[in-house]
């Protein structure tokens, strides 16, 4: 198991360098250069060429590839081109804000997601399953965009019972992060974005849990389990929904991974201020320091969270071992 | 029987289409000697639907237009950085384009919009006379406008420059859009909406006067403020808010009249030496003194950035002297018209104690800026708000308490606070959708809100780059702007919240003092009158119907 563990690490650390030259390298040629949404054009020519030189941007790619390279070996993302602060600091800023969304939202999905599909296979057939996967579905393939401004025009405006935009009302005051999330104001703005964003996530956890189900219902030990005249409860949860949850816990592992990234649809409606918009911006501006930082811890986070999805695995399911 | 008929009409088939092939291959000989050569295929490079759906339709409709008179023309749509990177490329390489430019405030001095894009020494790769516009009888007017302290006689000159434009066409000015904004008329009254500038201008804090016990209003924003560095800010809205927290020797009011502000007065001592008086007992917001030697410190500190916001605007100080106690001198490197009205009214004064301590300006954070301006920086959440207090000790007395700028992320999401009262007034320009729904107020939920608008000063354009054929022909550059439906940018596009543009129209109406009324000439579209226009240039189609350069 140890030995596993390191060899997928070591590979991980391989996969880093490798994706991280193909970010550095995607953004390189993307067209446009990074002083064109920078300065604005009245200014002379001659600020440009400052501006590239202040940046090393006007070095050869091989230079400012290995200096990157060095950089990242010691954990230096850089400066985001336009915050002027380290690329670190503009994410740890944003972070907290999409975290806790996504994982409200993730529980709100999973804890549905899962007792929902293995109930739904276990009543196969009944009108209550069409009626739990249309709904699933529909919040699936809804646009959450649209979702997003139907819940604020029903919750908000009509019933007025939760705001509609932003994380804490105007003007609040706060600096560390207890003043900031754990109150009150908070989590009344976190409902409506939460509940959209779990809406949306709900059919992977629910439709996930129902096939697997399916499978494991089928299997002689259920039927065992069946004839040994054990409740029909203690059958379904305890001995089938336990090995049905394998493919569950690696869809939510990858989920945790690229949770990071967040929902920028449902930033963008509900203005929440949270790390997905800043990588958008950051792309669509070309602000490298910051799109790189952010891909590189985005893409290191889901090959982590891949290598704990398989050493859970170990522990749900004793048939395997590595 | 059948197989046989078959074959005669083959046959006959097969001689008439030779025959009419080998007549249109001597017509073809017989006539490409009357013309001169084809007008090459051309590519204008449009805006995405998504960034500018007005600029994307006029490039389509002119590809369609020049394609009915015999002109093949491609329009691409183009991310607006690529699009930037090729325009002020070294390579030159594009044909024509369209951008605009937006309508702030410094803008208003015509030196931008005359000089800064036309004259022929910006018409190198990298300069902003990016349709390579080179007339040395404009020049000297150009130039003549720069150096003439006189603003009546400069006023003369710049009417002459413009009206030169309008018949030379280096552009095609599609539209300008209106500056459309709201407010909460039952919560504060005495804004005003300022060209290019809007409701939150440099004034409206200072004057807007609240109605009820709110008195703190929440301004909203859609794009998010970066940096808080004045050397390092580089967009609007980072100085829609630096403006109110740092102070200016001169600032423009709502008519645009430069009007005296942190100084008590200037003195043109002659073309190149401007004294400028600093005004008495004014105080930064730590409670120091604002001093002298504070101005001459962040003028001189602008001047060692090479590629600060402000770089073209103290490009032409050579130096900065103190003279007594309260008089900064001002000594230029040549005579520089626009100087009150951009230079002195853009250049924040620093605390000198806090700023000469800093090693590297740029690399400062400025987490907590200290200005001498009318408003306090309370504190910055990136992402969600801005808060401001109203600064005590100001000269001059504010009625708000402070000001809160709020980031949304999007239209939408300011329209349903603007209806739940979350939001008291907006920054930017409406979107048509929402001015309109605005108006028809169903159901009266936006019975508390005043729509006002102010005529923009920036426009929208097509770019022709004049080093090319068929665009460094004059005519064929007029007909293009008779080949522009502006009537329906307008009133389709932009559904009436706007400008009417036209051929060479680079200061449009919502500029009173510097327009030229005569301006723009070439301002209708009739394609018929475009095709008699290259006609009588002795342009020519052949008998493909394409069209020809005049020989």
């Amino acid at each position: 198991m140890l030995t596993y563990i390191l060899r997928r690490t070591l590979i991980i650390l391989l996969m880093i360098l490798l994706v991280s030259s193909m970010i550095f390298l995607l953004f390189r040629t993307m067209p446009g250069d990074p002083t064109a949404s920078m300065v604005d054009p009245s200014i002379p020519r001659e600020a440009r060429q400052a501006l590239l030189e202040r940046y090393g941007l006007h070095e050869s790619l091989w230079t400012q590839y290995t200096i990157f390279m060095k950089d990242l070996v010691r954990l230096d993302f850089g400066s985001s081109y336009f915050y002027t602060r380290p690329v670190l600091d503009v994410i740890k800023d944003r972070l907290p804000a999409t975290l806790i969304l996504m994982f409200t939202a993730m529980i709100f999905a999973y804890a549905i997601g899962i007792f929902g599909g293995a109930w739904m296979a276990w009543r196969r057939g009944s009108k209550m399953e069409s009626v739990g996967i249309t709904f699933g579905l529909i919040f699936r393939s809804a646009p959450t965009f649209w979702v997003g401004l139907m819940v604020i025009l029903l919750f908000a405006v009509r019933l007025r019972w939760f705001p509609a935009q932003g994380m804490r009302t105007t003007g609040y005051e706060g600096t560390t992060f207890r003043e900031i999330f754990l109150n009150l104001d908070f989590l009344r703005h976190l409902v409506l974005p939460a509940l959209t964003a779990g809406l949306y996530f709900l059919a992977t956890p629910m439709l996930i849990m129902r096939n697997s189900m399916l499978e494991v219902l089928s299997e002689d030990y259920i039927e065992m389990a069946h004839a040994k005249g054990l409740p029909e409860r203690r059958v379904l949860y305890h001995h089938a929904a336990r090995n049905a949850l394998l493919p569950v816990v690696t869809a939510g592992a990858l989920f945790i991974g690229s949770a990071i990234g967040g929902q920028v649809l449902i930033e963008v409606v509900f203005s929440w201020p949270g790390l997905g918009r800043e990588i958008v911006q950051a792309v669509t501006r070309s602000d490298y320091p910051l799109a790189q930082g952010s891909f590189i811890i985005l893409s290191t986070l889901v090959m982590v969270m891949n290598l704990i999805a398989d050493v859970i695995y170990a522990f749900l399911d004793p048939r395997i071992a590595y | 029987m059948k197989r046989k008929r078959l074959a005669v009409v083959l046959f006959v088939g097969v001689m008439l289409a030779a025959s009419t092939l080998f007549a249109a291959g001597r017509q073809e000989v017989a006539t490409t000697q009357d013309h001169g050569p084809l007008v090459p295929n051309l590519v204008i490079l449009s805006s995405l639907p998504e960034s500018n759906l007005v600029n994307y339709e006029m490039s389509q409709e002119l590809a369609e237009e020049l394609g009915k008179l015999g002109v093949n023309m491609t329009a691409q749509p183009t991310d607006f950085s690529v699009l930037l990177d090729v325009i002020y490329g070294e390579a030159m390489d594009y044909d024509a384009y369209t951008i605009g430019w937006s309508g702030r405030v410094e803008r208003l001095d015509p030196d931008m919009f005359i000089y800064s894009i036309n004259h022929s020494s910006n018409a190198n790769p990298g300069g902003n006379n990016t349709e390579r516009y080179m007339n040395p009888e404009f020049d000297a007017l150009a130039d003549a406008q720069r150096s003439e302290m006189d603003v009546n006689r400069r006023r003369e000159i710049v009417w002459e420059a413009q009206r030169i434009l309008a018949e030379d066409v280096p552009r095609v000015t599609t539209y300008s859009r209106a500056n459309v904004q709201t407010y909460n008329k039952n919560r504060f009254t005495n804004l005003e909406n300022m060209s290019g500038e809007g409701l939150f201008n440099e004034w409206t804090p200072m004057v807007m006067e609240p109605l009820t016990d709110r008195r703190v209003p929440v301004v909203a924003s859609n794009v998010n403020i970066t940096n808080l560095n004045p050397f390092m800010a580089r967009s609007v809205y980072d100085w829609r808010n630096l403006r109110l927290i740092y102070d200016k020797l001169v600032r423009l009011s709502v008519d645009v009249t430069p009007t005296a502000w942190a100084a008590t007065g200037w003195n043109v001592v002659d073309d190149t030496t401007i004294d400028v008086t600093l005004r008495k007992n004014m105080k930064f917001h730590d409670g120091n003194p604002v001093t002298t030697a504070d101005v001459k410190f962040s003028y001189e500190a602008y001047m060692a950035q090479k590629d600060s916001y402000f770089a073209s605007f103290v490009a032409p100080i050579d130096s900065v002297e103190l003279i007594g106690e309260d008089v900064i001198r001002f000594n230029l490197k040549y005579a520089y018209a626009p100087f009150i009205t951009t230079t002195l009214t853009q250049i924040p004064i620093l605390p000198k104690h806090i700023w000469s301590a800093v090693a590297d300006v740029t690399l400062y954070n400025n987490a907590h800026p200290i200005g001498s301006g009318p408003f306090e920086f309370v504190r910055f959440r990136n992402g969600e708000e801005l808060v401001t207090s109203t600064y005590k000790d100001y000269f001059h007395p504010v009625k708000i308490d402070g000001y809160i700028f709020k980031i949304y992320a999007s239209p939408e999401g300011v329209l349903s606070d603007l209806q739940l009262q979350v939001v008291d007034m907006v920054s930017y320009d409406l979107i048509p959708a929402h001015t309109n729904q605005i108006k028809a107020n169903e159901g009266g939920r936006y019975s508390h809100l005043q729509i006002t608008e102010a005529p923009d000063i920036g426009f929208f354009y097509i770019g022709m780059n004049m080093l090319r054929p068929p665009f460094d022909n004059k005519a064929f550059r007029i007909a293009v702007a008779h080949l522009v439906d502006y009537d329906y940018a307008l009133d389709v596009l932009l559904d009436g919240y706007g400008s009417r543009g036209g051929g060479g129209l680079v200061i449009n109406a919502a500029n009173e003092f510097w327009h030229n009324p005569e301006v723009p000439i070439y301002d209708t579209y009739d394609p018929a009158k475009a095709r008699q226009i290259l006609s009588d240039a002795g342009f020519t189609w052949d008998a493909q119907g394409r069209l020809r350069m005049p020989k």
